[in-house]
């Protein structure tokens, strides 16, 4: 994730475009976490797109750009998860209700025989909107400090939280790791 | 530890390698989003003008029939209602066309606006769409009772159903614009919150 730095761009299309050229791709992902249907995923990328379009009308530099961005980008898809939750009577669980996998045997089963990025938007899609930004977060590589910046909780919440991702992905995916480290077997457990 | 650090590690780059398609913003594509929205809102008006029609041709058929003069009276009221429906949902609730040469901020703005008259004409509808329609009502079921008058011995068996009936109506409708309404403010904040 590259930095970008604090200055206040001379106005809202170059920062617009800056942001943009430096947080495309991040964007695309986060709409993707928060939106699997293809169609609407378009829509929630024009919705945030629009929303970052208009808030930087006010961008006063006091936050790193790619804070703003993040902050605006997950607010609207949070929103869009609200709207969707109403339509759908989805329900999501806490980072902490997460469940375990059965046993390693399960889990490497899952994660074999599916692509793991499916797996892991298939857990991120369980979460509740705000468990998800921190996951998000952390997946883009962001520290706790900058997480807790964009999802306005504290430092050691986002901190337990992260710890707690880092439990839920070990779990979930160590053994295919440990698989695709083994000789000749092309990442996979024939039993 | 070290383990936990390289799993770490792994999940980031496979989901920051992810292949993307590069996500951008022009004017065409809010006019798009915009004219998806319009295209709702035209099939929402072409519905009410069918209906509207059909309803001044069965109430002028009514009207040339009736002898009574109320009973026409009621009718030409109920056919001046829909009128006046008619001329608010065009003056009011069409959807007007984007500027050609709008910017960005200028076509966002435009939606915005475009959903807030939306959003009035939809919480407004006692105003214009209902409450026109119900001095027609009013005066065809005077006719009736007049027409009838053994009814009026046990109106409440009558009267109640009815005017129940037709406040039922009213109610459903009205309900379902508010909650259409309420949808369209929330587009209307959403917008706003990215603006702040």
């Amino acid at each position: 994730m590259p930095n970008v730095e604090r200055s206040v761009a001379p106005n809202q299309e170059s920062r617009f475009e800056k942001a943009l050229g430096t947080y495309g791709s991040a964007l695309e992902r986060l709409a993707r976490a928060y939106e699997a249907d293809a169609e609407t995923r378009r829509d929630l990328i024009q919705e945030i797109l629009i929303a970052l379009w208009r808030s930087l009308e006010g961008f006063d530099g006091r936050c790193s750009l790619r804070t703003w961005v993040y902050r605006v980008a997950h607010n609207t898809a949070a929103s869009h998860v609200g709207r969707q939750l109403r339509m759908r009577k989805q329900d999501f669980v806490a980072l902490e209700d997460v469940p375990e996998p059965a046993d390693h045997g399960e889990s490497e089963k899952a994660a074999s025989h599916r692509d793991e990025l499916a797996v892991l938007y298939e857990l991120i899609g369980q979460l509740k909107p705000l468990d998800r930004q921190v996951m998000v977060a952390y997946l883009e590589g962001m520290d706790a400090a900058s997480t807790a910046e964009i999802t306005g909780l504290s430092a050691g919440n986002v901190a337990t939280k992260i710890h707690r991702i880092k439990h839920i992905l070990a779990r979930r995916f160590q053994s295919r790791a440990a698989g695709a480290a083994g000789p000749g077997e092309g990442g996979r457990d024939e039993r | 530890m070290s383990d936990e650090s390289s799993q770490d590690d792994r999940m980031k780059e496979l989901w920051q390698s992810q292949k993307t398609e590069g996500v951008r913003m022009s004017i065409e594509q809010v006019q798009a989003s915009a004219g998806k929205m319009q295209r709702k809102i035209e099939f929402r008006n072409a519905r009410e003008y069918v209906a509207a029609f059909l309803v001044v041709v069965f109430f002028g058929y009514e009207f040339s029939r009736a002898a009574d003069l109320l009973v026409r009276a009621g009718f030409a009221l109920l056919i001046a209602g829909v009128g006046y429906l008619v001329w608010h949902l065009i003056s009011k609730g069409s959807w007007r066309p984007l500027p050609k040469d709008a910017g960005l901020s200028s076509c966002i703005e435009f939606k915005r606006r475009e959903l807030e008259r939306q959003r009035d004409l939809l919480s407004s509808v006692w105003r214009w769409y209902l409450g026109p329609l119900i001095p027609g009502m009013a005066v065809l079921l005077a006719a009736f009772f007049r027409a009838n008058p053994g009814h009026l011995k046990h109106p409440a068996f009558i009267v109640v159903p009815e005017a129940i009936f037709f406040a039922a109506i009213c109610f459903a409708v009205a309900k379902l614009n508010s909650n259409a309404a309420r949808k369209l403010q929330r587009q209307i904040d959403e917008l706003d919150e990215g603006g702040r």
